[in-house]
């Protein structure tokens, strides 16, 4: 079976059918040969032999063939403290721990334990995981490490009284996860299988049955969904996200139509529990573009009619300047879906698309398939459930840039008025008085810098993703230089919009990763980034700088980016360019670069 | 549809064998993937179809096709 085909009959999976999931486990031999995508090593105290199994079946649904090392049932202190060990020989570049309460019940405190002894008690066990991740990464730098929370069990011989005391089990349990948080290092990931285990119900998680049987640490039937958990993690970690939600008005975010209703009539009254389905779904919204999600509008009414209620209406909590793009007219709504990914400047397959009327979500999953459609409920009091539950804005972390982001967005009808009272496009750049700056990566801006770096499609020129832990491992080494390059306009502050690695090798300095923001696109911020670059190569006295383009789905704009600077074009194949920049060369080519900007230092 | 032709569509399920063909005396031994891991899922698939539950001790002692009709008839 080819790996498309295999795929193909895993996407149409529900990931409750563990009867198929454990099937397609058992298929997975008869995948043709290809080469591996990545190396996972899954360790862990309970069985997790049908773990692995499903796990790299669900790893399929996003692409991803991925070979499994499988530790030995209990075996995570053999595997992570013997320095010789099958899984370091096996060398995985993420690693999946997977504790289970029942560890670590026997080191709760004593009852009536005090405060000191309880910390003690937490400390010692959050210490052990700590010490755990912290040898794997000595080991393997560039690993990420996916670490499950414990589950805190159900059963507490104090009962209710548990609740109310630090020694007793469930609490020990929770303070042990915080304690995990608070210590939390970049290259660990963690995955709340706690909140999974309470969303499903804990008494059906749990079955004490399998786990005497077979050392399960949790019923078989909810296999799928504790793979998905971490499988969803990789999609995130290999640049897949979804960053803006498209959403319908009437009967969406108020209820009835406003066109026929008014403004003043439509469903949006707290005092009504309809209405108040609404409010609370519009809370949810307001906090997504508060973490940095775009919020657009896409509407079949007339601009005027859609737009009132955000104006008049004083129970709207959405505002007009809540919404990125406004789209209320009588197109259909997958034409206007490309015109917001267009005007925003971000892919169809980062965006998602709400909308309570079935018709329109069938014409979009059609015409727009890159586009994630949320399955809406009938019953607005169950619109946040739906669209959290979609799970589709998984992010890899979150940034300040994600939240200014919205404004810079919002600040883009201002730039639009400055550019009409403008004679050239030169002179629109002075006047927006832009300010850039060149830093070295540092402990504010890594995880900006992973994000931009695995996040970049379209202005990207190797599309190399990097977790976590590789930055953190480039970061202290010798031989490579990332910088980062933030921008700020009379507008607005956009924090870090470009990133670069440099890799220093013997006599010459290849640019090993560049990748930009679209929303600075045509400021002539790569022809500052250049200049930097050549500038950073001086200084380590090399003889020349060497490039490369990679030919990807997504970016074709930056295909002759290279030629352009003036770098000369060495080999060039159906998928890739190289290119040579001379040292006696830096310095005209510096001179070159005339960037309309003002560098702060 | 008797008990035993069920049954023996959930092991053909599980061990994704259409021409499987089970009696009360197959084991382990005759079907070469039935380890403890999918006698798990067969447990499990078994209690799903016929809305039951297995002791422990059940699970850990039935030995045979027979043994796990004879239980599952005890609860129906």
């Amino acid at each position: 079976m080819k790996f498309e085909e295999y795929r193909n009959q895993v996407e149409k999976i529900n990931v409750s059918d563990y009867v198929e999931l454990l099937n397609m486990g058992r298929k997975w031999k008869k995948i043709e040969v290809r080469p591996y995508d990545i190396k996972v090593g899954v360790i862990g105290s309970a069985s997790i032999q049908l773990i692995v199994s499903v796990l790299k079946v669900l790893l399929c649904k996003y692409g991803i063939y991925a070979d499994v090392y499988e530790g030995e049932y209990n075996g995570i202190s053999m595997d992570v403290f013997d320095s010789e060990s099958p899984f370091y020989r096996f060398g995985p570049s993420y690693v999946i721990v997977i504790p289970d309460y029942r560890d670590i019940r026997e080191r709760a405190p004593d009852i009536l334990a005090d405060g000191t002894k309880v910390e003690k008690a937490v400390g010692s066990v959050a210490g052990y995981y700590r010490k755990i991740c912290d040898t794997i990464h000595k080991k393997l730098p560039n690993c990420q490490i996916l670490l499950s929370d414990f589950v805190e069990p159900v059963e507490d011989p104090l009962g209710s009284l548990g609740g109310n005391y630090l020694f007793s089990q469930s609490q020990f349990c929770r303070q042990v996860n915080l304690e995990l948080i608070k210590y939390r290092k970049p290259f660990v990931k963690m995955v709340d299988i706690d909140k999974l285990a309470a969303c499903i119900g804990k008494t059906k998680w749990f079955d004490e049955s399998a786990y005497f049987l077979n050392k399960s640490g949790f019923a078989l039937e909810y296999i799928g969904y504790f793979c998905e958990a971490f499988a969803r993690q990789f999609d995130a970690c290999m640049g897949k996200v979804r960053k803006c939600i498209v959403l319908d008005l009437d009967n969406t975010l108020w209820g009835g139509v406003v066109g026929d209703l008014g403004y003043e009539k439509i469903i949006l009254d707290p005092n009504d529990a309809e209405g108040e389905a609404y409010i609370y779904f519009q809370k949810y919204l307001l906090s997504l573009k508060n973490r940095g999600v775009i919020l657009a509008v896409c509407s079949k009414n007339d601009l005027k009619n859609a737009k009132e209620p955000f104006e008049k209406n004083e129970n709207m909590i959405l505002k007009l300047e809540d919404i990125s793009f406004f789209a209320a007219n009588w197109d259909d709504k997958a034409s206007n879906i490309r015109v917001i990914a267009k005007e925003l400047n971000i892919g169809l397959d980062s965006m998602v698309f709400f909308d309570d009327n079935p018709t329109e979500r069938e014409l979009v999953r059609e015409f727009v398939p890159e586009v994630q459609v949320i399955d809406v409920p009938k019953d607005p009091a169950y619109y946040v459930r739906a669209l959290d539950q979609s799970f589709c804005f998984e992010w890899n972390q979150i940034t300040i840039e994600d939240i200014n982001r919205i404004q810079s967005y919002r600040d883009n009808a201002a730039r639009a008025e400055l550019y009409e009272v403008c004679d050239n496009y030169d002179e629109f750049l002075t006047k927006l008085e832009m300010q850039v700056c060149w830093n070295r990566i540092s402990d504010v801006t890594v995880a900006r810098f992973s994000q931009l770096t695995n996040k970049s499609n379209q202005f990207n020129l190797r599309t190399q993703r990097y977790s976590d832990a590789e930055i953190e491992a480039m970061r202290h080494s010798d031989q490579y230089e990332l910088y980062t390059v933030s921008l700020k306009d009379k507008f607005s502050n956009y924090g870090v919009i470009a990133c670069v690695i440099l890799h220093f090798q013997d006599h010459y300095c290849e640019i090993e990763n560049w990748v930009m923001s679209c929303r600075v696109l045509k400021k002539t911020v790569e022809k500052y980034t250049a200049y930097k670059m050549i500038e950073a190569a001086e200084i380590r006295n090399v003889d020349e700088i060497r490039a490369e383009y990679i030919l990807s789905k997504k970016n074709s704009m930056v295909s002759n980016l290279y030629d352009e600077l003036g770098f000369q074009n060495i080999t060039e194949t159906e998928n890739k360019k190289e290119y040579l920049l001379t040292k006696e060369k830096f310095c005209a080519l510096q001179k070159r670069m005339n960037y309309i900007m003002k560098e702060e230092r | 549809m008797d008990i035993m032709n069920e049954v023996q569509e959930i092991f053909r399920k599980v061990f994704d064998d259409d021409g499987l063909i089970i009696s009360s005396r197959t084991t382990a031994d005759d079907i070469e993937d039935w380890d403890s891991l999918t006698h798990m899922q067969l447990i499990v698939m078994l209690e799903k179809h016929y809305k039951i539950k297995f002791t422990t001790a059940e699970i850990k002692k039935a030995a045979n096709v027979g043994e796990l009709i004879e239980i599952i008839l005890q609860k129906i």
